[in-house]
């Protein structure tokens, strides 16, 4: 089932000589054979021929790399820095910072092809996902910051809560990107003197806890999801108010969520799904009851969703999708088995597919960029160690500065 | 408004060459001459432009009057011309009687003998009165520019628009009289305005937009929204929110959309149910389907006017269909089922009935996207709601889709769901999660589904789906992993061993399947057989999974066998 081929290879970065390699091709899964490529490399910049085996300790300094040739069959140690690996790649292979940062601050003028993105009930969400992109590529004060406030707090309703942008009735989803906001431009202060104070907003979710079950609903009228879940612990525990809720209900009910393959659903018995991983993972993680989680199985399960062109997807035989380099990445670092994937595959996809001119990061490479899949670009480079990238903190999806600074170090 | 079209068919004294030209042209023209009052009319050339007639005409009438202010005293000949330029302004401009007898005597000699016009004209009136109107048409064009045809046109859209308000306000009237229960004073009858008048209003009112547009553009009084052209919305005051001018993250909404957001606001204000709310949120969902308050007042709306939830589900079929990628559809579908069910609780022919068809459109959106997550975890909340979970059509449904693409994981999820939470054949409740094993499970079914698992793999041993599946149904039954030893081995042949020519290790290996080799590399440990576990798990690392290496690294070390060389 296997196929060699040697192939006369000729990096355009590589100033020395061509070399020969042989090369396997196999069938894992049907992407690898519509890929095409085949990621052959004649220098040090592109590994993938052979695999990387990289030690969890990076944060944008050296790591010492094991590499695999696998034509000799020998273990070979090389020490590269991860600057150097990313440095000597060709332009279009780097992070275009500066348009990204143009392009997050471009978005807050009426623009036709921004409206499906940003429309009415994502207005408070859209900024959350900018404004966490910027801070992660370093430029903070890339939005107003009272501007920001002033928005925000126009957001908010008598019952605490927070509509997706002023005059919209209040959800868990804004509520929570509002929280994130204002933790983010350490606001929390111009909440409690302009705003509605802390403990109201906390009194807002914790009175959407389906005391029952012990899973959130999103607003009054009742919808149920482990994201909610995830939102209320995330909000409320920024706020300090985790004891407003019955917090061993809500981790039965993520518990109960828990699938024969490993992953965790919407709801019981739905299907595995890596965005509700994400949720229900963070949410057991805040809780400090990650002992519930089976790591190994879900470990594999996740893993298992990388396919052979570096791109993560959210569900078995899915297509590949930039975004699940956050939900999946992020949860493969709270359980500490991110090197169970190939992370430098993982980086050469994502950043294949921004728009190195105009800023953004769409879903796939060739698609029309968003904010969203930007954030979860960036935060997903962020986590695998990228350089010139703020530490991003997996559970909360905010910068580690942020997190630092409101539960110390 | 100075009188526009008017002269060319009023025989009038002064329609020579020079009455013609403004006084403007002529800055020395004499104005004591007579000859401009005496001359007899002439016809003015049909092709001579309103602007121009309205010159010609306001010469007519002021002949001394001067509106371009260049001539001045100086610039008049004689002084008996002088004295006649004094003599019409003072006439106007002056409380004649303030003058003495003598001098009252010699003006009014002087009006009369060069028939100068009395009465005043306000210069500066005149001016802003002529800023006012508007000089330009919907398409930019200078008004003053028309021909007389066109203009005579242009009057009677006028005139149409005129009449059609009047129509407008009567039947506003009606109406009115109607809300209040008047009487009509000939008949006897109560007032009524009947559903071919609303049509007509309707219809007028689209044509006087047409023609505001038409006679004065899009500014203004042009163009309005659907909404406010249609009588039924005349009585809700529309909230509409402006974004400040340096809004943060501001959207850029098509101006119907604004325009029916702020009636919705208006009416979800008020708490107003009531059909034309109803048809709102429908116009609304067809515009931004992702709304969600708009789905949730409609759900509102249902409730409270107590519509036939079946209908609505009829409805919603189709918007789902059209919107695959939408969570409030199935949030709504999900409302008005828990309304629903209680309704048809306690009769089974019902719940079976509603069911089947149930799933019958399930199947039908699932052709269209056979993994969409809303769908699917739609349907196994109704399995759960409705409770069935033994019925032979929803498993042969799913087994149906799988037949179809083997390799869908959502329709495995459904059938571990179908099958093992199916209280005949489980414990209900939470007491044994997904991962445990439960003991209620009878061995036939476990058999069964391990066998139906088998069968697929063989069809596709590559895909994850499958092999997930037989785990799982091991561990929930309770049985052992080497219980499919030989079942994984049928994929997996020849391993580490070289190749006929001797080309090195692994060239003769075949490997149908990675999944094999990581469930054998898991018995074998479990059998104590280690190195034969290595060998799966090195071959995995090398060649079979590269991508995935650092976990098979990582079951490697598991083994305990020591740091091993590759």
């Amino acid at each position: 089932m296997s196929r060699s081929m040697w192939r006369r290879v000729q990096h355009p970065m590589d100033k020395h000589c061509s070399r020969y390699h042989s090369v396997t091709i196999l069938p894992i899964s049907g992407s690898c054979l519509s890929t095409g490529r085949l990621d052959l490399d004649g220098g040090a910049a592109l590994q993938p021929q052979s695999g990387y085996i990289r030690s969890s300790t990076g944060n944008g300094g050296s790591t010492s790399v094991l590499a695999w040739d696998f034509n000799r069959t020998q273990l070979k140690t090389d020490h590269l820095s991860m600057t150097d690996t990313f440095q000597q790649l060709p332009e279009v292979l780097k992070l275009a910072t500066s348009a990204h940062v143009k392009y997050i601050q471009s978005l807050d003028t009426r623009k036709d092809e921004y409206d499906y993105w940003l429309t009415e009930h994502l207005r408070l969400n859209g900024v959350y996902w900018g404004l966490t992109a910027l801070y992660l590529l370093g430029v903070p004060e890339g939005l107003p910051r009272s501007e920001t406030i002033d928005f925000v707090l126009s957001c908010q309703h008598e019952s605490g809560g927070f509509g997706a942008a002023p005059g919209h009735d209040a959800h868990m989803l804004s509520t929570v990107s509002a929280v994130q906001i204002l933790a983010m431009v350490d606001a929390f202060g111009e909440l409690e003197s302009r705003g509605k104070g802390k403990a109201q907003v906390g009194k807002y979710i914790a009175n959407l806890q389906n005391r029952q079950t012990g899973t959130f609903a999103g607003d009054e009228w009742g919808e149920e999801d482990t994201r909610f879940l995830y939102g209320a612990f995330n909000a409320l525990s920024l706020l300090g108010l985790m004891h407003l809720i019955d917090v061993d209900k809500a981790v039965d009910y993520v518990a109960a969520c828990a699938n024969f393959d490993g992953g965790y659903g919407v709801s019981p018995g739905a299907e595995s799904h890596s965005g509700q991983i994400f949720t229900c993972v963070a949410s057991l993680t805040i809780a400090k009851r990650q002992d519930l989680i089976d790591k190994e199985r879900l470990g594999k399960w996740l893993s298992e969703r990388q396919l052979a062109n570096g791109g993560l997807n959210g569900r078995p035989e899915k297509k590949e999708d930039v975004c699940y380099s956050w939900w999946v990445l992020s949860s493969l670092e709270m359980i500490g088995k991110t090197h169970w994937i190939d992370r430098d595959k993982l980086i050469n996809f994502i950043l294949q597919c921004q728009d190195t001119e105009k800023g953004g990061i769409s879903d796939r490479p060739g698609d029309m960029v968003d904010v969203w899949h930007t954030l979860f670009g960036i935060t997903g480079l962020s986590l695998l160690g990228y350089p010139g990238l703020e530490l991003v903190d997996e559970v909360y999806c905010l910068p580690k500065s942020t997190i630092t600074r409101i539960f110390g170090p | 408004m100075p009188p526009k079209g008017k002269a060319a068919q009023k025989p009038k004294a002064g329609s020579s060459a020079a009455a013609t030209k403004s006084p403007a042209a002529t800055p020395a023209a004499p104005l004591s001459t007579k000859s401009t009052k005496a001359t007899p009319d002439q016809q003015q050339p049909q092709s001579s432009t309103v602007a121009e007639k309205s010159k010609h005409n306001f010469t007519l009438c002021h002949p001394f009057e001067d509106l371009t202010g260049k001539n001045s005293l100086s610039a008049l000949p004689t002084q008996a011309d002088q004295l006649v330029w004094f003599a019409s302004r003072l006439v106007t401009r002056l409380p004649v009687r303030s003058i003495g007898a003598k001098g009252q005597k010699d003006l009014w000699k002087t009006v009369n003998d060069h028939s100068l016009p009395p009465r005043g004209f306000n210069i500066r009136k005149h001016q802003k009165r002529q800023q006012q109107h508007k000089t330009a048409d919907s398409r930019g064009r200078d008004i003053g520019e028309y021909s007389t045809k066109e203009w005579e046109l242009r009057q009677e859209k006028r005139v149409t628009l005129s009449c059609l308000q009047l129509q407008s306000q009567r039947f506003r009237e009606l109406r009115d009289r109607q809300k209040r229960g008047f009487v009509d004073s000939q008949t006897g009858d109560t007032v009524l305005v009947t559903d071919s008048e609303y049509l007509e209003e309707k219809q007028r009112r689209r044509e006087m937009d047409r023609l505001k547009k038409e006679l004065y553009g899009t500014q203004g009084m042009g163009r309005q929204g659907k909404l406010a052209l249609d009588p039924e919305w005349d009585d809700v005051v529309p909230i509409v929110v402006e974004d400040p001018e340096n809004a943060l993250a501001a959207i850029a909404y098509s101006p119907d959309y604004a325009e029916a957001m702020s009636y919705l606001r208006a009416v979800m204000n008020s708490k107003e149910y009531s059909p034309r709310c109803l048809k709102l949120t429908e116009y609304i969902i067809n515009l931004n389907p992702a709304h969600y308050t708009v789905w949730l007042f409609r759900a509102a709306n249902i409730f409270a006017l107590k519509l036939p939830i079946l209908d609505e589900i009829t409805w919603l079929n189709q918007i789902a269909l059209e919107n695959l990628k939408n969570y409030q559809i199935w949030h709504h579908r999900h409302l008005l089922v828990e309304n629903y069910y209680p309704s048809i609780s306690s009769d089974p022919a019902a719940l079976s009935a509603f069911a089947a068809s149930e799933r019958e459109f399930l199947t039908q959106i699932l052709a269209e996207d056979t993994k969409n997550y809303h769908v699917w975890s739609y349907r196994s909340w109704l399995v759960g709601k409705l409770g069935t979970w033994f019925n032979p059509e929803e498993l042969k449904s799913t087994e149906d889709l799988i037949d179809q693409d083997v390799r869908n994981n959502s329709a495995w999820s459904h059938r571990f769901y179908l099958v093992f939470s199916d209280p005949e054949n489980c414990t209900p409740g939470d007491k044994y999660a997904a991962t445990e094993a439960d003991p209620k499970v009878p061995g036939q079914i476990v058999d069964r589904e391990v066998g139906y698992a088998e069968g697929k793999i063989r069809l596709a041993p590559q895909n994850q789906s499958g092999w997930n599946y037989l785990r799982g149904v091991l561990v929930k039954g309770g049985r052992e992993l080497k219980s499919v030893q030989s079942f994984a081995e049928e994929f997996v042949m020849g391993l580490g061993e070289e190749g006929e020519g001797g080309e090195g290790e692994g060239t003769g290996e075949e490997v149908k399947s990675s999944h094999a080799l990581d469930l054998l590399a898991e018995i074998y440990k479990e059998q104590g057989e280690k190195q034969k576990a290595d060998l799966c798990l090195r071959r995995l690392v090398e060649k079979w999974d590269r991508i995935r290496g650092g976990y098979w690294q990582w079951r490697r070390d598991g083994l305990g066998l020591g740091e091993v060389a590759a």
